[in-house]
């Protein structure tokens, strides 16, 4: 009881410095993250010169936006990305994971190697694949195909597959952390469940799909979340391979709003597409959460 | 022998008394084989990203190979010069001390407050750091860089090193790792007459230095490789760091070759690293990456 008093009385001083303490940390993520957000809002709710705000247009800019042609094939090709990154990017780490699991000769040394392309600067991965992806005879992937007798393709300039490309240079990326995410939970089975199922006469292949893949569904289901909130980031890839080209076949929403503010310097029109990527992203996020919530019940 | 290694095997579907069958040892050996593959795709585009550099532009375009005749190391060299990069990488090292040290002190301080002090409201700067993990900051860099322009800030290497201070990946993990403390030497300390400044640098900082460790590994990649804001508040003041200048260089009528080899030198920095720290960094990313 006398703890509980005292407790009380210290209520008061040790919320002040809980406060005082991080009140510099919070100044920084209101100016470089939340901030940022209200201001985007803003911005896109009026014209502007430059950097300087003019007059207040309502929703005229998204009104523009939605009429805007480019908009629509940004909206469209990111149906696209996320329907390839869930056909390459979503079971690779998965079918990674239960591989590399299932070996026992150098493990570690293909966790690292597997994780490697995640440190790789993002420009710098983009680069790389982009003369991965030479044309002609010369370019080092129909090098490799010619020994198997396929002629040299145009790669990133066939309309059909800049995008299947780009999701599979992300998937490069990308699919080594979630891999090893996913090992990790394979690792945290108990062997005794494999045991028992093999008494009931379970063999390998039943065992990895009644005991390891449900195992990592909870974790899937976060994973596919992710992957899609990372498809409204795409940028790099379609700005260094084909400038969100060819005829803008693999622009993406995060082009757009460079595109805005880099070469036309419209600042409302670049924060009115950054404000609609931001409202996907919540509306995706709840229902990110809402996967998690269940999840932990 | 191939398969005595087995016996000692703890995880995954095939268990070692499964390996007294031909049919899983064939299984074995195929799945072994498999990972060999895996590596060789995931290895490929940075070995050859290497081979590549070695050759001359005429080489490049008429020759399919991919193994270069020789090994002209004088080829980097000249192209490192041409580039100015030593400037470039100066400008980098610059740009990753200081972001290094600010994710550590306002991530750590803030995960601290909230984990170990908790004052009254504090689930509401949770909840907000917890949203931003979702919502990227990419997303609105515009009205951020018009921010910055409004403080006349750009051109300065200031915004760069401040902006992985408030980092929310950065918070949880660190959160994670206080509340993961032994409670009985914070309660110790607070006997002891110890203000929370002090136990945070007497206690929580000395226990910490693994996290500490993994967010410096991760924040030195992630402020290596960052493009879009570096770009923004750096292109054209002579501040440029490595990725803007490998930027610009790829825009430029530079030769395939020499572009790869900017790619090169602007690769070996994370990859040694990875080489030195790989152990914490993969149990780092396996780890910490969900529990947020």
């Amino acid at each position: 009881m006398v703890g509980k008093i005292s407790k009380k009385n210290l209520f008061q001083k040790k919320d002040l410095i809980g406060w005082a303490i991080m009140l510099p940390s919070i100044i920084l993520f209101a100016f470089f993250v939340w901030e940022p957000i209200l201001e985007s809002v803003n911005l896109s709710l009026h014209t502007a010169k430059g950097f300087r705000i003019e007059e207040f247009v309502g929703f005229d800019n998204y009104k523009q936006l939605f009429q805007y042609p480019v908009f629509l094939q940004a909206l469209k090709n990111t149906f696209v990305y996320i329907f390839w990154s869930l056909i390459l990017g979503f079971f690779t780490p998965m079918i990674l994971a239960i591989i590399i699991t299932e070996t026992v000769h150098l493990k570690s040394i293909f966790k690292i190697g597997i994780y490697l392309p995640n440190i790789v600067p993002g420009l710098a991965t983009v680069i790389m694949w982009k003369y991965m992806f030479g044309e002609g005879r010369t370019g080092v992937i129909n090098i490799l195909l010619s020994q198997l007798g396929i002629e040299p393709q145009v790669w990133l300039n066939n309309t059909m597959l800049t995008i299947p490309l780009i999701v599979l240079i992300l998937t490069w990326k990308g699919a080594g952390a979630t891999t090893l995410i996913y090992m990790a939970s394979i690792s945290n089975i108990d062997p005794a469940l494999y045991e028992a199922a093999t008494i009931d006469g379970a063999g390998i292949i039943k065992r990895v799909k009644h005991i390891i893949f449900p195992s990592l569904m909870p974790l899937a289901k976060t994973m596919l979340i992710l992957q899609i909130i990372s498809v409204f980031q795409i940028l790099y890839e379609p700005l260094v391979l084909k400038q969100g080209g060819p005829n803008n076949a693999s622009i993406s929403m995060m082009m757009l709003v460079w595109n805005y503010a880099n070469r036309e310097f419209n600042y409302p029109m670049a924060s009115a597409t950054s404000v609609v990527i931001c409202v996907i992203l919540i509306i995706l996020s709840a229902i990110y959460f809402k996967l998690t919530k269940s999840k932990e019940d | 022998m191939f398969f005595d290694k087995y016996g000692k095997k703890e995880d995954g579907a095939i268990r070692f008394y499964d390996l007294h069958s031909m049919k899983t040892k064939i299984l074995a050996v195929t799945i072994f084989i498999m990972c060999i593959l895996i590596m060789i795709v995931t290895l490929f585009p940075v070995v050859w990203s290497f081979l590549a550099s070695f050759r001359t532009i005429k080489d490049f375009n008429n020759n399919p190979a991919i193994i270069p005749e020789k090994f002209n190391f004088k080829l980097f060299a000249s192209t490192w010069k041409e580039l100015k990069f030593s400037r470039n990488y100066m400008n980098s090292l610059i740009v990753v001390i200081g972001s290094v040290i600010s994710a550590i002190i306002f991530n750590g301080i803030l995960a601290y407050s909230l984990s170990i002090i908790k004052p009254k409201g504090h689930k509401v700067v949770l909840g907000l750091v917890m949203w931003s993990l979702l919502i990227p900051p990419m997303t609105s860099m515009v009205a951020l860089f018009v921010n910055i322009n409004k403080l006349h800030l750009t051109q300065s290497y200031i915004p760069l090193w401040l902006m992985l201070g408030a980092n929310a990946f950065y918070v949880i993990l660190f959160k994670q790792f206080f509340e993961n403390l032994p409670k009985e030497l914070i309660e110790a300390a607070k006997l002891d007459g110890a203000g929370y400044m002090q136990t945070f640098i007497k206690i929580i900082v000395p226990l910490s230095k693994s996290i500490v460790m993994v967010i410096v590994i991760f924040s030195i990649n992630a402020a290596w490789s960052d493009f879009l804001m570096p770009y923004l508040v750096l292109n054209g003041s002579g501040k440029e760091t490595v990725m803007v200048r490998l930027f610009s260089f790829q825009g430029s009528n530079a030769t395939a070759v020499e572009v790869l080899r900017a790619v090169v030198f602007s690769i070996i920095p994370p990859i040694l690293l990875f080489f030195i720290f790989s152990k914490q960094i993969t149990e780092g990313a396996a780890t910490g990456a969900l529990k947020g």
